[in-house]
């Protein structure tokens, strides 16, 4: 596709993709993203780089091109057919001139249909604002999303037409293309009827009668004077009151009155069909050509929402700056067997203050109070170095995480007593991870599951009788 | 401020740093959370960007595990008679051999928290105040950085903001932030961004920015949510299905796929709600919401749930079997406003056979329409509104169930419904679920009015 898009295909390119992707699931673009990432940082304009990208893979951007040659030929041939119809329909209308014309029936046939066609529209934009009254715009636009399947029998892409349909309803735009239409075709037949009318004036000889069973003249002469202020406005010449009365009787024509009331129809046709029609085209377009510029995708969309928050990500990753260690080193419990001590100890460590120290059961227990700080510690251990116990029961807080640091501290207080069993106070039944990481983490140090207790009765029997 | 902001993020192992950086990058996938301690041992960045421009680089570091022992080592590092100040001692230890080998981790993170403009320092608050604690924060001031302490998982019941308050400031930390990853509260990510703000004055600029990105952010996306929202109603509200209104058995069936269909529609866009705001079936902050894997709990069309939302069936509805459906009879339906007669006539006299006159034909032939009640229609606008305010807060901890006597929850269960749904009414056109579906101007301007509709009333909590 050599053709860049314009803004406006864009967008209609976008929204074909939105709606096929609300359909069916969404369209594999990975491959794609580095380069929509490349476009500025803005989400519509990354979504519209990524429509493009998509569109031009998956066929889209051709058949939107196609689209638009569809309907420039359909509004071609609907413009060929309504000129050719208006010039037949005014030289038919008009007749050969061997009769004399009426002339207010030839004007109401000349008009009448476009007048009913106008009040439709009119109506119909009062009404609901919609636009729907522009039958001739929703003819073009059927045979426009039908040509191609009409044509060449090729199975017709449904998603293109809609897509550009729901773009231009949600903008209300619909109604402006529709009526630009409507009203071109309109104007196209009616200068046809005028070429044919002026034609048929100046090759054949035509007479103009009024006539009428039920009505006074004075009628005529005031609906004549009234339908014509407008073209003598524009410079056509009306008949006056004389040449309306003299129409109504059936006199031979003269050749003023001729021309007069051919320069009166030829004024009608372009005051009340050919103006209104030129200037409501003018107004159409007009109002449909500023929409298409002021046109922006509607974020709020559902497809489009989804789609921003991953084409203008939020963070991007910087990567790994420093490297994890292989391994630290670890602390381990040195194995002795001396038995060098006769105490039994129970110590608390890192204990929060909500625990219950010392513990209820064990009054009959040497027990330290809760150590925690730096000199704690350290006194802790001196008096371990000194009187090293034979067996020491250390309570932790199971809703701690092991860390190095503790279990260090631990290994350290293991080392000076002959036998060592942990106590894990605290957890409660949500806590099953924790309590895992910890008999982990207590085993890596050097301490077997079943130096780990959880079951208050069981670390004191341990603490009280080795068991 | 053409530099991004450098902030390192610190604190004891298994608090929550990396789950913090998720939070904060909106990238689930980022580094790996596990309640395994010691789970994040290398440091690794993130750069949060507004409009593609990085405002703030994020260092996620391993856990300090020995701060007590560090500590101690430091002071050590000291010779006696010496006078060195915090950052000085924190750089001798840095270029010690110690650095290399026992303490090589915390290495890290103190080389790191050099690195960078500020810290924030990442407290589990159910833990208690324990020395290490205290050497660790002591260790991180040495730094010479501003730190801001984010309180985590504060909503928990076993949390002590308050010990944790008077501890930190005891160690002249008087601005802090509280948060929680697992049930974040409303504007969580905003206080952290303001107190950084007054923390940073320098990079206050770039902050700012970053703020009301993530505002209009939310902001677009509460408005997504409600256009899905008054989608799904003008749907339901301009579904209809015709009925031969003598025989029992078809009215049944018919009523059984029209409320299938519904049903389906409702669960649509409760998954593009879930889907909008990243809502994964693992999150556990849904609690309060009665949505069972991504379905409503109730069914749509039983009692209890029109009972439970406190909304009563309209006195057309059959009650028993075909609750919750109003049968509107042609005659009543045809009863139009003259603007819609108006715009029908002008709207393309093929338009006009299309629809009317398939209920003129209907009528002749013995048909009637089945729609769906008001008191469905009310009962999805409340319920729908309910999940998206609490997809917006996500869990905070408090929410309340609906509270019916809310001034907009009582709108929508007593007082009349909007014009739009009642003007979606008269054009079958406009629903998807029919097959006469046409994607109209009219249409679109009923749902974006619906929509602002929606949003005007601030939903319950």
């Amino acid at each position: 596709m050599s053709r860049a898009l314009t803004p406006f295909e864009s967008r209609w390119l976008a929204e074909v993709i939105r709606q096929h992707e609300a359909a069916k699931s969404p369209l594999e673009d990975g491959d794609l993203l580095p380069q929509v990432l490349k476009a500025p940082a803005d989400a519509e304009t990354r979504i519209l780089r990524r429509a493009e990208l998509i569109g031009a893979r998956e066929g889209w951007l051709a058949g939107i091109t196609t689209w638009r040659e569809h309907a420039r030929t359909t509004l071609l041939i609907l413009a060929l057919i309504a000129l050719i119809s208006g010039f037949g329909a005014a030289l038919s209308v008009m007749g050969t001139g061997e009769r004399p014309v009426n002339v207010l029936w030839l004007l109401g046939s000349l008009l009448g249909v476009h007048l009913f066609s106008l009040a439709l529209w009119l109506i119909g934009m009062m009404a609901d604002g919609q636009g729907g009254g522009a039958l001739l715009g929703r003819a073009w636009w059927w045979l426009s999303d039908h040509l191609g399947a009409l044509g060449m029998g090729r199975k017709r892409d449904a998603v293109i037409g809609g897509a550009l349909l729901h773009l231009l309803a949600q903008h209300g735009l619909l109604r402006w293309v529709s009526g630009a239409i409507s009203h071109l075709l309109w104007l196209i037949a009616l200068l046809g009827a005028l070429v044919g009318l002026l034609l048929a004036l100046a090759l054949q000889r035509y007479a103009f009668i009024i006539e009428t069973t039920i009505l006074p003249s004075e009628v005529f002469v005031e609906l004549t004077a009234a339908l014509g202020w407008l073209p003598a406005k524009l410079g056509f010449a009306i008949p006056d009151a004389d040449m309306v009365r003299a129409s109504g009787e059936g006199l031979p024509q003269m050749e003023a009155a001729r021309r007069a009331w051919s320069s009166w129809l030829v004024g009608c046709v372009v005051a009340y069909g050919i103006l209104p029609r030129l200037l409501l085209w003018a107004g159409c377009q007009f109002l449909w050509m500023r929409g298409r510029s002021r046109l922006r995708l509607d974020l709020n969309l559902p497809g489009y929402a989804a789609l921003r928050a991953r084409l203008l990500p939020a963070s991007e990753r910087i990567g790994v700056v420093d490297q994890a260690p292989s391994s630290l080193p670890g602390a381990r419990i040195q194995a002795h067997t001396a038995h060098r001590g006769q105490a039994h100890l129970l110590v608390g460590l890192e204990l929060g203050g909500d625990i219950a120290w010392p513990p209820t059961g064990a009054s009959a227990v040497s027990y330290w109070p809760v150590v925690d700080a730096r000199e704690e510690r350290q006194r802790l251990l001196e008096a371990l170095r000194t009187h090293p116990p034979a067996r020491l029961l250390v309570a932790l807080d199971a809703r701690l995480s092991p860390d190095r640091g503790t279990l260090r501290y631990l290994t350290e207080l293991a080392n000076h007593a002959d036998a060592t069993h942990v106590w894990l106070i605290g957890h409660e039944p949500r806590d099953a991870e924790r309590i895992g990481y910890w008999h982990e983490a207590l085993q890596s140090i050097g301490l077997p599951p079943d130096a780990v207790m959880d079951d208050e009765q069981r670390a004191l029997h341990w603490l009280e009788h080795g068991s | 401020m053409s530099t991004p902001l450098h902030l390192a993020v610190v604190g004891h192992t298994n608090t929550g740093k990396t789950s913090l950086l998720r939070t904060l990058t909106r990238d689930t996938d980022f580094g790996e959370v596990s309640a395994r301690p010691s789970t994040t041992r290398h440091v690794e960045g993130a750069r949060l960007l507004v409009e593609g421009e990085p405002i703030i680089e994020l260092y996620d570091t391993p856990g300090m595990e020995d701060a007590m022992g560090l500590l101690a080592a430091v002071e050590s590092l000291v010779k006696p008679g010496e006078r060195l100040d915090g950052p000085d001692r924190i750089e001798r230890f840095l270029h010690s051999p110690l650095a290399t080998e026992r303490f090589e981790q915390e290495a890290k993170v103190l080389r790191q928290l050099r690195k960078s403009d500020a810290a924030l320092v990442v407290i589990d608050a159910r833990d208690p105040v324990l020395a290490k604690y205290r050497d660790e924060l002591t260790l991180f001031a040495a730094c010479a950085r501003p730190l801001l302490p984010v309180l985590n998982f504060v909503h928990s019941p076993a949390s002590r903001e308050m010990e944790w308050r008077e501890a930190l400031a005891r160690l002249g930390l008087h601005v802090m932030v509280r948060f929680d990853t697992v049930a974040p509260e409303v504007d969580g990510e905003r206080r952290l961004l303001e107190k950084l703000i007054t923390l940073l004055d320098a990079h206050r600029l770039p902050l700012e920015r970053l703020l009301k990105a993530r505002e209009a952010e939310a902001r677009e996306r509460m408005a997504a949510g409600y256009r899905l929202i008054a989608e799904l109603l003008i749907d339901v509200a301009a579904c209809r299905v015709m009925v031969k209104h003598d025989e029992e058995e078809a009215i049944r069936r018919q009523v059984e796929l029209l409320r299938e269909r519904i049903r389906q529609r409702e669960q649509a866009c409760v998954a593009a709600l879930l889907k909008l705001y990243r809502f994964r079936p693992g999150d556990v902050d849904m609690a309060a919401i009665p949505l069972v894997e991504g379905r409503w709990k109730e069914d749509l069309f039983s009692p209890d749930a029109l009972r439970g939302m406190g909304i009563h069936l309209g006195k057309g509805a059959v009650a028993g079997a075909i609750t919750g459906i109003g049968i509107d009879l042609i005659v009543g339906g045809l009863t139009l406003g003259a603007a819609t007669v108006a715009g029908a006539v002008a709207g393309g006299l093929w338009q006009v056979f299309g629809h009317y006159g398939e209920r003129l034909v209907g009528r002749l032939r013995g048909f009637r329409s089945l729609t769906v009640d008001d008191a469905i229609l009310r009962l999805l606008a409340v319920r729908q509104r309910w999940l998206l305010a609490a997809l917006d807060r996500r869990g905070h901890a408090a929410i309340e169930p609906l509270r019916l006597e809310a001034p907009d929850v009582k709108r929508w269960r007593t007082g009349p419904l909007p014009k739009a749904l009642q003007s979606a009414r008269q054009h079958p056109q406009w629903s998807a679920l029919n097959e006469g579906f046409q994607p109209e101007a009219a249409r679109e301007k009923a749902i974006a009015e619906l929509a602002k509709q929606l949003a005007e009333e601030p939903p319950t909590p």
